[in-house]
C-alpha cells in the first residue's frame, strides 16, 4: 500500500522494480494509515482469518536496508519483523508474537481531538495539492503539522510538496533535534525480542567535515 | 461543493447557509459521508445515532424541492472533526467508529483500487491471514 499523494506516477517504478507477487495499491489520500492510526512508513498490521488485528508496528523493514538519502546513505532495519511474520503465518495464534487482548488494548489507544482535526486538515491539503492549488495546500499542510507534530506521514508528505530536497533537509533537521532534545524516536520499537534497529534516520555523510563546516558558516 | 470523506472526493449539491453550516441533500448523504437516514436515526453501517428530538426540525429541512440534512451540526454532536476551505469540506474519522474498532480489534474495512484495476475490499479477505504493509516514495 503506497501512501503517496503523487499517485501511480510517483510509485510505479518502485512497484515495477519489486516485481510483486502480492496485491499492490496506491493510496493517495493516506486512507489506510488514517484507519490504522499509523504515523510513519513502513508500517504493517497482521490481520487474522477473523479480521482481527493481532499485531501492528512501524519501521517494519523486511531486512537491513541501505539507501541513499540526499547526499548521504542511511541504514535501517533488520530481519526481526520478517522472521516474526513468517512465524505468525506458520503458527497463527500460537505464535509468541501475537499480541494478547491486553497488549492490543494498551497499544491501540484512542486519539485526541487535535489528531482528529489534523487528519481532516491533512486530507484538505492533499485535495488542494491534487487540484494544483499550492498556496492552500501549503497552508493546510502547515496546520496539520502543527496539530500532529509526531505524525511523520503528514510532515514528510507535506514537506515533499515543497520539494524532495527540502523534505530531506527537514527530516534531517528534525531527527537531529529530536535526538538531542528528547527520547522520542523516529520509529517506535516493535517490541520484538531480537530487533536491532536504528530508530533514527542516521545518514552516513560522505562529506561530514565539509557539512559541519558549512553548518558553522550558516550559524555565523 | 466538494466533500472529502472516507478517502473519496464527492461533488454534491450546495445549499447556501448564512451560518456557514454544511447541508447535504438526503439523497446524496450516503455517497458523500457514508451515513444514511433511517427511522432509528443516522446510520453508518451497524452504528445508528438517534437525532435529538429537539433538533430534528432544525437539522432536516426542505429547500429547492429537496430534503437537506445539516451535516456539520450532526458531526459536531458526534465529535467528528470537519474543516472547510471555500467550497471544500473535509471530514475526519468518526470517533465512535474508532472507539468500537479499538475495543473489538477488528480491522477497519476499506475499499481501494488495486494497480491492476481490481477493487480490493479488506473484508473480502476474511478467512485468510493478511499482512498489510504501507510504504511511500517520499
Amino acid at each position: 500500500m503506497a501512501e503517496d499523494s503523487g499517485g501511480p506516477k510517483a510509485v510505479d517504478k518502485w512497484f515495477d522494480r519489486a516485481s510483486p507477487t502480492y496485491r499492490c495499491v496506491v493510496d493517495p489520500t493516506h486512507q489506510i494509515s488514517s484507519l490504522f492510526g499509523w504515523v510513519n512508513v513502513p508500517s504493517a498490521a497482521w490481520i487474522d482469518e477473523d479480521g482481527r488485528i493481532v499485531r501492528s508496528a512501524e519501521g517494519v523493514y523486511p531486512a537491513e536496508t541501505t539507501y541513499r538519502f540526499g547526499i548521504g546513505k542511511v541504514r535501517l532495519g533488520d530481519k526481526a519483523f520478517a522472521r516474526a511474520t513468517r512465524d505468525w503465518i506458520e503458527r497463527g495464534a500460537d505464535s509468541e508474537h501475537v499480541w494478547s487482548r491486553e497488549g492490543l488494548a494498551e497499544r491501540l489507544k484512542p486519539v485526541d481531538d487535535d489528531t482528529l482535526l489534523a487528519e481532516a486538515t491533512f486530507k484538505l491539503a492533499l485535495h488542494f495539492e491534487a487540484t494544483g492549488d499550492s498556496a492552500r495546500a501549503r497552508r493546510h499542510f502547515a496546520t496539520a503539522e502543527r496539530l500532529a507534530p509526531d505524525n511523520w506521514n503528514y510532515l514528510r508528505q507535506g514537506w515533499t510538496h515543497t520539494g524532495t530536497a527540502y523534505a530531506y533537509l527537514k527530516v534531517l533537521r528534525r531527527t537531529n533535534r529530536l535526538r538531542k532534545t528528547s527520547d522520542k524516536r523516529y520509529y517506535d520499537p516493535m517490541g520484538l525480542p531480537d530487533e536491532n534497529y536504528r530508530r533514527f534516520v542516521e545518514p552516513e555523510w560522505l562529506w561530514t567535515p565539509a557539512v559541519r563546516h558549512l553548518k558553522q558558516l550558516f550559524r555565523r | 461543493m466538494i466533500i472529502l470523506a472516507n478517502g473519496k472526493t464527492n461533488e454534491v449539491a450546495q445549499r447556501t447557509d448564512a451560518n456557514g453550516a454544511l447541508w447535504v441533500r438526503l439523497d446524496e448523504l450516503r455517497g458523500a459521508t457514508g451515513w444514511q437516514m433511517k427511522p432509528e436515526g443516522a446510520c453508518l453501517g451497524e452504528l445508528c445515532v438517534p437525532l435529538p428530538p429537539n433538533r430534528r426540525e432544525d437539522w432536516i429541512a426542505d429547500a429547492d424541492d429537496w430534503v437537506w440534512f445539516c451535516y456539520s451540526e450532526f458531526a459536531d454532536m458526534i465529535g467528528q472533526k470537519h474543516v472547510r476551505d471555500g467550497d471544500v469540506w473535509s471530514l475526519g474519522s468518526v470517533p465512535e467508529v474508532r472507539r468500537a474498532g479499538l475495543e473489538s480489534a477488528i480491522a477497519p474495512d476499506f475499499e481501494v483500487i488495486e494497480r491492476n484495476g481490481d477493487t480490493l475490499r479488506l473484508s473480502d479477505l476474511r478467512g485468510h491471514k493478511v499482512v498489510l504493509f504501507t510504504w511511500s516514495s517520499w
